[in-house]
């Protein structure tokens, strides 16, 4: 495993600026799409992708080329492609930094995807409150369409591709893909059931992809250099490499940015992000943002890539991962997580609306010692019906704070419940009745 | 609901598809399997239709319907789909060729269930009022305790005599089966339900309410024998309908067992006239000091013209004392202990007497607190423990205070005589064995533990039964062998065609206000019978009316607040005096009380899908209750709108009334607001509909699935019909939205209804049904009815006015 990073998108500091067009095309900028649109068909750069085991880097970790190959195949003529720009958990900086840093590089992966599926049209969606990331994109994109490298007649061909930047800013669940389809719509921003998948029946029901801004932004160098070249770095099954927003718990330690291969074990990935406490001083590394799992110091040799966190429990996600001091009760942090999910939910399926609330009230009273042991099984099996149960990726998600809290810290869970003592001692009690079940009348 | 795909030629290449196959009328077509059943099915067509259309109708929905986009927002229609690996809503799912479906397994029923309740456990409302189901009579509670807390008292107490002639009369001494099961219990103490009415009947005692409008004289004249609570009750309701009745008391004046058997302390007799006078003002005759057996027989009565015959003779007859000496003086009857002092007679206790009392119900405590303030030192003791009495607990308790010493676990032997006369009374103690019929543990007598009280009076109070001697076999009714009157159970009809019978006689001796509700009924049966109706399709109707509801207890946080307490006159003034115990409340307290009612009613009751479908899934515990205010909402109801009422608290946002006001009806009324739990299904900024684009056309209120928006109750006005007039334009047929008239072939006019017999309903006949009725035992879904329907309280099968 390198050492160092090996940054093929992240700009390290003293890379060469690369937002003005005549930069980024210095650094071979554009080439990609020059090689793609003159020399390939869309079905051989849809191979190239499938190739480089290009996944969905916006956390779901589905083969993007797959994807874009279900789209090319429909018969429709109107597609779109949206590139999701909208960091979900607010405290994730990766896709703030690709629009800031590298808004050429954007514009080139969705140009190329635009071409791979045949879209016509194409949204780039961000928050609202990456000012200078929509400014350094916007301006990228006047460019670009001056120099038909976007927008009509692109590089001299007949293929159109018209791009909007949109921004948008509310909360979590603006990282979905159909409730930024929605948003575009002009409804409510809640989530539609998948299937029928947006790649068949997407925005205005017509094929639409939609790719996060960091997969979108590793195209570029599969065309440019190959797949091969492409999937050197990663992991068997994941080719490339994953930004990530480190934290630490030191207050007022700001994040880093870092970009590793797939593959890289978390203790790395730590190291890399300027987190150097010892093993004891840490309770356990939250992988995934607001969503993900805990896991335990002893998982730190873990490798970063899909399935192996999914197996342990947590999740790549926002591609975020932080640190927990040691003093860290694990049932309040899992109560923490899960009030700020329940007020993040759209609102719309009851398994989540209902379901992560009242798992939150039944972890508020095992914090304020009145916990049951029959609460265990309770929260185990809502740990079980909120994903079965739930509509999107949100709800699927939602409990795993909780599971992994209580698979890895079962001790905690009991201390507080049993002995009615917080194994930390930092639980104040926030709840002054419990639920009580209540035997229908007659 | 198809998801379409054009059929386009296009220059992409196609992939090779299955070939389509071509169904026996052209159309292209699949299969796919549900449940293990081959189905047709065409592109584009969601599972959950698929299903619908193939006769597989039980996959429960609660956010779909055929005229709008699926959401898939209730998680209700989850299927298991082989090879994927979640379960999968089937009301958005496309059929695929080949998919294989399973509708039920236990892990999908368990996922439906915990979704309905956690939708439950932020349902803050009620389905049925469970003190309206345990009245007997089934007094819209709710209702008038609203009336009460508007400080409408005659309205109220209009609203109780629909069903209970005499809320003064129950309001003191009605042991209160609703207070038991009030809801207000599980916050902190339940509501004075039966002072309530008491204190509104109180106020308009001398101008009385009368529930509806007095039916013109129909001709029928009904007998009734005794003018006990259940003979008065069913002369008050067949006198409202029109039919001649005449009373028979064998007493010297009416009431019964509430004159002769009810000290004067707990009802005091010159307003419990006034009470009664309201039945004389309707035309009822009263013949006093007549006696069925001895002054006349029932043959005599249809001699005289009598069209029915109601026998209410009540239970006069006291139990024995069943232990040898009985015969002694000093061994005094209950009954006519109690109804000698009414009358002013001189009674065998006076001041200085040791009396026992025996038994452990009403009439003990009666006999009790009566021979306490005659001075007398009383003794009262019950062969159970104190848990085992019948009497309620303010009996028992104001029996204590008032002076009489009560003892348990005794049961008396032997009456010690002399000279004729009781000295003393032997007991032998008792302990709990196993449990009897009624469910009471049975007194097991512990040997060598006797032991003598002395005293003079010994007053037995172990029941009363009716007096059989009566009857005999020539009249044709017959007897029970726990000598009640023998009668069909629910029309109350004896083996004698036009006889019935109802009160203390038909059911053993029981309390005032099951008689009444026997009252109630019996002059339901006795009009149907006068009406020519089929006595057992009456029989039917009764007892399907009288079924027991299935119900949910949700009791979200409600802010504390004690119940106002009923003054009662202190102990030290009851000493050697009947006057009434209760001092009654101030307006304001009245009110303030009764708005403490957790109005327990929701109209969608017996319509609503979330019940129906927890009443399928067997859901009887809500894990969720009692937490804290963030816990649940509590959203004020807008009931601004002429037409729709709106009621947020039991909405669980399944957007359908979203959907269909934007995609079909148009005017874009509502929306899907806030974040999180907090979502909620409103009018934008919450504003009335009336500030909105809102048409009134109903469609919301269709399809609702729960009781969350409501068609406001209608008064409806007789709309007379001139034929003569009428030139079949047609007009009226297309206006109407709600589909009540129609148009045949033959371009007549029909006359589409609701009831199933008259074009047009008088808020009258409304009144006349029974309030209070149980359709069927599991409710109907709102989009099975045919048209939409105004009701706020639920309609029999059929008007009971010819």
């Amino acid at each position: 495993m390198p050492e160092k990073s090996s940054n093929r998108i992240l700009r390290r500091p003293g890379d060469p600026d690369m937002r003005s067009l005549a930069a980024y095309r210095q650094n071979g900028g554009y080439a990609a799409l020059e090689k793609a649109i003159r020399q390939q068909t869309p079905a051989q750069v849809i191979q190239q992708v499938v190739d480089a085991k290009l996944r969905g880097l916006g956390g779901a970790g589905r083969l993007t080329g797959e994807k874009w190959r279900i789209a090319r195949r429909a018969e429709e003529h109107q597609k779109y492609v949206i590139c999701n720009a909208y960091d979900a958990d607010p405290r994730s900086l990766v896709a703030r930094t690709l629009l800031e840093q590298s808004p050429h590089q954007v514009i080139e992966g969705l140009m190329l995807a635009a071409y791979a599926i045949g879209a016509s049209e194409a949204y780039i969606f961000a928050r609202s409150t990456f000012r200078e990331g929509i400014d350094a994109v916007q301006a990228a994109l006047r460019e670009a369409v001056d120099a038909h490298l976007a927008g009509r007649d692109i590089l001299g061909t007949d293929f159109s591709c018209t791009v909007n930047v949109l921004g948008a800013d509310i909360g979590f669940m603006g990282g979905e893909e159909t409730v930024q389809m929605a948003l575009i719509k002009g409804r409510r921003g809640m989530p539609e059931q998948r299937p029928p998948y947006p790649a068949q029946f997407g925005l205005w029901d017509k094929p639409t992809i939609t790719n996060n801004i960091e997969t979108l932004a590793n195209v570029p160098f599969i065309i440019r250099e190959g797949a091969t070249a492409f999937s050197s770095v990663g992991t068997a099954s994941t080719g490339g490499t994953k930004l990530l927003t480190v934290y630490d718990y030191v207050p007022g330690s700001a994040p880093q940015v870092i970009e590793v291969p797939f593959g890289t074990p978390l203790r790395d990935i730590l190291k890399l992000g300027g987190i150097t406490h010892a093993d004891d001083e840490m309770r356990a590394v939250v992988v995934g943002g607001a969503e993900g799992g805990a896991l335990p110091i002893s998982l730190l040799t873990t490798p970063f890539d899909f399935d192996p966190l999914e197996e342990a429990g947590a999740i790549v996600g926002s591609s975020m991962v932080e640190v927990l001091p040691e003093n860290t009760c694990m049932v309040h942090w899992a109560m923490e997580r899960s009030r700020y999910l329940d007020h993040e939910s759209c609102g719309k399926c009851v398994p989540c609306r209902l379901g992560v609330k009242r798992i939150t009230g039944i972890l508020e009273g095992i914090v304020s010692d009145l916990g049951l042991k029959s609460d265990l099984a309770l929260l185990d099996e809502f740990a079980d019906y909120v994903p079965k149960g739930s509509l999107c990726g949100f709800g699927i998600q939602a409990p795993n704070a909780l599971k992994t809290a209580k698979r890895y810290w079962p001790d905690h869970f009991t201390m507080h419940i049993e002995e009615l003592q917080c194994p930390t001692g930092t639980c104040i009690p926030v709840r002054a009745h419990r639920f009580v079940t209540k035997h229908v009348l007659p | 609901m198809a998801i379409s795909i054009r059929d386009t030629f296009s220059s992409i290449t196609q992939e090779p598809t299955a070939p389509m196959v071509r169904n026996d009328v052209g159309q292209p077509s699949f299969t796919i399997t549900i449940d293990g059943k081959v189905v047709q099915a065409y592109e584009g067509q969601t599972i959950l239709s698929v299903a619908n259309d193939n006769g597989i109708t039980d996959i429960p929905n609660l956010c779909n319907d055929e005229k709008l986009e699926p959401t898939s927002a209730c998680r209700m229609c989850l299927v298991h789909i082989e090879g994927e690996e979640r379960p999968l809503p089937s009301c958005n799912t496309p059929a695929v060729p080949g998919m294989v479906v399973t509708t039920n397994s236990d892990e999908l029923f368990h996922i439906r269930r915990t979704n309905l309740e956690m939708m439950l456990s932020d349902h803050n409302a009620y389905c049925q009022p469970p003190c309206q189901v345990d009245c007997p009579t089934h007094i819209d509670i709710p209702g008038y305790l609203e009336l009460i807390a508007k400080g409408s008292m005659k309205e109220a107490a209009r609203l109780v005599k629909e069903v209970l002639p005499f809320p003064y009369i129950l309001g003191l001494t009605c042991p209160a089966p609703c207070q038991k099961a009030c809801r207000r219990g599980l916050v902190e103490e339940e509501i004075a339900i039966c002072r309530m009415h008491g204190h509104a009947a109180e106020t308009c005692l001398l101008d009385p309410p009368v529930p509806y409008v007095q039916d013109p004289p129909t001709g029928k004249r009904v007998a009734i024998v005794g003018s006990g609570p259940a003979g008065l009750t069913c002369a008050y309701y067949l006198a409202l309908k029109g039919h001649y009745c005449k009373i028979f008391e064998m007493q010297p004046q009416p009431g019964g067992m509430l004159r002769y058997g009810i000290p004067e302390y707990r009802l005091p007799k010159d307003m419990m006239d006034r009470e009664l006078d309201h039945v004389w003002q309707l035309g009822v005759e009263l013949q006093t000091n007549v006696k069925l057996g001895r002054d006349f027989t029932i043959d005599d009565l249809f001699a005289q013209g009598f069209d029915a015959v109601y026998i209410a003779i009540g239970a006069w007859t006291s139990n024995p004392l069943g232990a040898p000496g009985e015969d002694a003086e000093g061994v005094v009857n209950a009954i006519a202990f109690l109804g000698e002092k009414v009358e002013g007679k001189t009674v065998p206790v006076k001041e200085g007497d040791e009396v026992i009392v025996l038994g452990g119900g009403f009439t003990t405590f009666d006999c009790t607190r009566t021979s306490v303030r005659l001075g007398a030192k009383v003794h009262t003791v019950y062969r159970r423990s104190r848990a085992e009495m019948t009497a309620t607990m303010e009996e028992i308790e104001d029996a204590e205070a008032e002076g009489a010493e009560i003892t348990y676990y005794a049961q008396a032997t032997r009456v010690i005589v002399e000279d004729g006369k009781v000295k003393g009374l032997e007991f032998q103690r008792n302990k709990l064995g196993e449990p009897d019929a009624s469910g009471r543990r049975r007194p097991v007598p512990i040997p060598g533990s006797e032991y003598v009280v002395p005293c003079n009076t010994i007053i037995p109070a172990y029941g009363q039964k009716p007096d059989k001697s009566v009857l005999d076999e020539k009249s044709g009714v017959k007897w029970t062998k726990w000598t009640t009157v023998q009668t069909d159970p629910y029309n109350f009809m004896t083996d004698r065609k036009g006889v019935f019978s109802g009160g203390d006689c038909q059911m053993g001796a029981k309390t005032i206000i099951e008689c009444v509700a026997q009252g109630k009924l019996g002059a339901r049966a006795i009009h149907a019978y006068l009406s020519g109706d089929d006595m057992t399709e009456v029989s039917r109707r009764l007892e399907l009316e009288e079924r027991k509801p299935d119900l949910f207890d949700i009791v979200p946080y409600k802010p504390v607040e004690p119940k106002v307490k009923m003054p009662m006159l202190p102990y030290e003034e009851r000493k050697r005096n009947f006057r009434l115990i209760e001092l009654g409340y101030l307006k304001e307290q009245a009110q303030r009380e009764a708005a403490r009612c957790l109005q327990c009613v929701c109209p969608a009751a017996g319509q609503c899908d979330l019940q129906r479908y927890s009443i399928e899934h067997g859901l009887a515990d809500n894990r969720f209750h009692d937490g804290e205010p963030d816990d649940y909402h509590d959203y004020d109801v807008d009931l601004s709108h002429s037409f729709i009422l709106r009621d947020p608290n039991k909405c669980i946002n399944c957007t359908q009334c979203v959907r269909v006001c934007h995609d079909v009806i148009g005017p874009d009324c509502y929306g899907m607001f806030g974040k999180g739990f907090d979502t909620i299904v409103s009018t934008p900024f919450n504003v009335s509909l009336h500030d909105t684009d809102c048409v009134s056309c109903g469609a919301c209120v269709q399809v609702c699935p729960t009781g969350s928006l409501m068609m406001a109750e209608r008064y409806l006005k007789r709309y007379s019909f001139a034929l003569d007039r009428c030139i079949f334009c047609g007009d009226c047929v297309e206006v109407c939205p709600h589909g009540a008239l129609g148009e045949t072939p033959n371009f007549e006019l029909s006359f589409f209804n609701r009831f199933g017999e008259d074009i047009t309903l008088e808020k009258d006949d409304l009144a006349n049904a029974p309030n209070y009725l149980v359709r069927q035992r599991l409710p109907r879904g709102k989009k099975d009815l045919p048209v939409m329907s105004p009701l706020v309280r639920p309609l029999p099968a059929r008007s009971i006015r010819e």
